[in-house]
């Protein structure tokens, strides 16, 4: 029977716990408008509209990487391998478009690349019992073999003017790119909180033996993340192949390292289980504002790169101190 | 009694936590060479007090004294430096490393100037330690090739080691077998000859009765009493600890003619082989046995967590082929697993999460759990089992053990299967609660559930089942029913007949016929 110890502790804790997931986006938020302040004070440009949208545009590639890194950090696992992804998708997709395949079937053709990529991952993972990190790892290399061998590390020139200028055009003042990360936001939050493959996912993270063990399909989640993760790899370098108006086959270096990031910033724990799609989102902006703040500034890269590691770590010495020990 | 003379003396500890009280104006004390029992049910604040002794965290208020001087305990270090040990529950050993390398742990002899490590010096002192508790464990094998009483020993030599004077020990027993507890009563017994002083904490009342001197109650985080076990009985620290009396109500069967499920040759080529059961609907089937004789495993193969290589089930007439749980939850089979934390709850989600993973298909439709339906059923069954404190949103890790248990029986109600299979239902869990789960049994029982319990406590099993069958060496022993169901029967079939018999390969046939 539980004693009056135990309910007390309940009724400590009860008053706290419904609010916990909203405390951690607050507090990613509070960071974001710390940066906002800050820079908005020590540059009059940086606050203005069009700004604003800039940064968002620039933050939305590295925030539809991150999305799916989320995904895959909450199952428990991790994907080095977005960035190859995106270059061998972008490559994939490129071909078709300059062979003349019709635009949606080339741009269909890019994501399957990407899922295939995820699916490939997800497998080895899922039924060989490979390790998630080094499975992405040989996925790295492989994926950016593969796609600098198929372009002999030459640029893919000649992307069809109406894709780049729709990715580059904006619906109703706002950046199209920017539009389609919202859209696939908005799904991705909606799977997380409302649908049985987010409670699976979040169930597989937290304990994958008691996933099991209660019937949860655990490979079939562990695929489905990874061909996410993929399929939003060859999404964002179908974005950035519109702005660029090319597929360069060494596109994507180091993004996963910033989409990692993005998703810790936003309370995804690397131990599984936990993460959240709007706290990933401010964390892909806190590292665009960063960035954009401090060229705005005209402060060296170097330092950038500096500020942003800093970021980064004093965002999780704040995790660590507000969440407790738990 | 001088109370000055008390090798430990705890006066006035409080403990406050957010919100709670958990430990309040607790007194007492313990003498050179007393065995002393602490007392309690779950979250009573058994484990907080062990928790102040070893300065894992510090009491509000309070002083601690040893022989007689107050002593301030900041750190583990320090509660080590004072001379006390905790031998926790889960022991902490670093199972690739060598028995003597975990007994110097963070304190190895060294030569070459603190340069290297000195192994020769390290093993030779640790069997000169262990030669005293078990000389049979190598101090240069690894840990991991020990038994799991063989590790506690290590870790009671560890804190010889450190010539502990006292010495704290969580739930020794919970993964030892009765021939092994004998060996730590006895190993108890010699230290406290010694003049060490032991705090035994246990919810086992017969080892409690075996080993201890004298034992402290606690109930809410208050002190309740000390007793001498001597001049007392089980019932009545039963009844000190849940402040009521326990009822042990006579057992009401429900079994009928009709059968379940059926089992038979079932083998995974290790421990397992020709093993064999059928169960009735509305039935509790007891599953008797010592530890390591197969139940656990017999129960997975049954559930699809492990495959089965031999033997066939025969569920409802139909043969069914296992091959993930999943399948065997299709097929109207659900477990209770005996390791919650490990393979029954996701700690960081909601009781109601955690309630619908098996059926989350059945809560949602186009697509989208429906929210509302899932809280409403969950509600209702948590509100049938009496979950404390009763809000399903709460996550799940945030309960106690045996409220967690009563959600994960909802999962498999919820779940609507017909078999629920039970590994050790009351492991880890209050007096209190483990009737509410025994009740809970019988009603699923009259339900026309039927049921499997695995247990490794001879109350429990005579307590809930309709027959009992018992495992051994990875075989069904016996089956007994009726009034064969008595400790000694059960007893008998349990333990290997004879040593030199039973370690050996498959018995070859012609050698059956000799038996």
């Amino acid at each position: 029977m539980t004693d009056q110890t135990d309910i007390a502790r309940a009724r400590g804790l009860k008053s706290l716990l419904p609010a916990a997931f909203n405390l951690r986006d607050a507090g990613t938020l509070l960071g974001l408008i710390l940066i906002f302040v800050v820079f908005g004070v020590l540059s009059p440009v940086f606050l203005t509209a069009p700004n604003l949208l800039n940064i968002l545009q620039q933050s939305s590639i590295n925030a539809c990487i991150a999305l799916g890194m989320t995904f895959v950090i909450i199952s428990g696992g991790i994907d080095l391998s977005v960035g190859p992804t995106a270059a061998l998708s972008a490559v994939a997709g490129a071909s078709l478009m300059v062979a003349g395949v019709p635009l949606p079937l080339a741009l269909l053709a890019a994501l399957g690349a990407g899922m295939l990529c995820g699916f490939f991952n997800g497998a080895l993972i899922a039924y060989a019992g490979l390790q998630p990190f080094i499975v992405t790892l040989g996925g790295l290399s492989l994926y950016r073999a593969l796609s600098l061998i198929f372009t002999g590390g030459n640029p893919i020139f000649g992307i069809p003017p109406e894709f780049r200028s729709f990715i580059n055009g904006d619906l109703a003042g706002i950046p199209v790119p920017v539009v389609i990360v919202a859209v696939v936001a908005a799904i991705l939050w909606i799977v997380l909180n409302r649908s049985p493959l987010g409670e699976y996912i979040l169930a597989v993270g937290g304990n994958p033996e008691a996933a099991r063990i209660a019937g949860v399909p655990v490979a079939r989640t562990k695929i489905t993340v990874y061909m996410l993760s993929g399929g939003l790899a060859a999404l964002a370098s179908m974005i950035l192949m519109g702005r660029l108006g090319a597929a360069d086959p060494t596109m994507g270096n180091l993004w996963e390292l910033d989409a990692i990031a993005a998703a810790a910033i936003g309370g995804a724990s690397l131990m599984g289980g936990k993460g959240s799609v709007i706290g990933t989102l401010l964390g892909a902006v806190i590292l665009g504002s960063l960035r954009n703040g401090l060229t705005l500034m005209n402060v060296q890269a170097f330092y950038q790169l500096l500020a942003t590691g800093i970021i980064i770590i004093v965002a999780m010495l704040i995790d660590r101190a507000t969440r407790g020990k738990g | 009694m001088a109370e000055a003379t008390a090798r430990l003396r705890l006066e006035g500890i409080q403990k406050s936590f957010p919100g709670i009280k958990a430990l309040d104006d607790v007194s007492f004390s313990v003498m050179p060479g007393e065995v002393h029992g602490l007392l309690g049910e779950n979250g009573a604040g058994k484990s907080t007090m062990l928790n102040i002794l070893s300065a894992v965290f510090a009491a509000n208020a309070g002083r601690i004294l040893i022989d007689g001087t107050p002593v301030n305990l900041t750190d583990p270090k320090s509660a080590r430096a004072a001379g006390i040990a905790m031998i926790h529950q889960e022991l902490q050993l670093i199972p690739a490393l060598t028995v003597a390398q975990n007994i110097f742990l963070g304190r190895p002899l060294s030569k070459a100037g603190g340069l290297l490590v000195d192994r020769r010096a390290q093993e030779a002192r640790a069997r000169a330690i262990l030669a005293d508790l078990d000389p049979a464990i190598e101090p240069s094998r690894p840990v991991s090739e020990l038994k799991v009483a063989q590790q506690q020993i290590v870790e009671i030599a560890r804190a010889l080691l450190d010539d502990a004077r006292i010495i704290a020990m969580d739930e020794p027993t919970s993964s030892l077998t009765p021939p092994e507890f004998d060996n730590l009563a006895a190993l108890i017994e010699k230290l406290a000859g010694q003049g060490k002083s032991i705090i035994y904490v246990s919810h086992k009342m017969n080892e409690v009765f075996r080993v201890c001197d004298r034992a402290t109650v606690l109930r809410d985080g208050r002190f309740v009493t000390t007793v001498t076990i001597a001049e007392t009985s089980e019932a009545e620290i039963i009844a000190r600890m849940v402040g009521r009396d326990v009822q042990t109500e006579g057992h009401v069967s429900h079994a009928t003619d009709e059968v379940a499920l059926s089992v038979s040759d079932l083998g995974d080529g290790r421990l397992i082989s020709g093993a064999g059961f059928t169960l009735h609907k509305g039935e509790v089937l007891g599953v008797a046995g010592l530890v390591g004789s197969g139940r656990t495993e017999m129960l997975r193969l049954v559930a699809g967590i492990d495959r089965a290589s031999t033997g066939t089930i025969v569920k409802d007439g139909r043969t069914c082929h296992f091959r993930s749980p999943r399948d065997a939850i299709h097929a109207g089979i659900g477990l209770v697993p005996e390791e919650r934390k490990k393979d029954g709850i996701v700690r960081d989600r909601s009781v109601a999460s955690n309630i619908a993973l098996p059926c989350m298909e059945t809560f949602s439709s186009f697509g989208l759990i429906r929210r509302k339906a899932l809280r409403k059923e969950a509600t209702a069954l948590m509100e049938q089992m009496h979950l404390r404190p009763p809000d399903v949103d709460r996550a799940i890790g945030l309960f106690s053990g045996g409220n967690q248990q009563k959600a994960i029986i909802g999962r498999w109600l919820a779940a609507d299967v017909d078999i629920l299979l039970f590994d050790e239902p009351t492991r880890g869990i209050d007096i209190g609660a483990k009737s509410e789960i025994y009740e809970l049994i019988e009603t699923l029982a009259a339900a026309g559930k039927a049921i499997v319990v695995v247990s490794s406590e001879m109350t429990e099993i005579l307590r809930v089942s309709d027959r009992v069958v018992v495992m051994r060496e990875g075989r069904i022993a016996a089956t007994l029913s009726g009034d064969e169901i008595t400790e000694g029967r059960i007893a008998a079939h349990a333990i290997p007949q004879s040593k030199a018999r039973a370690p050996q390969e498959p018995p070859q046939p012609q050698e059956a016929h000799h038996d």
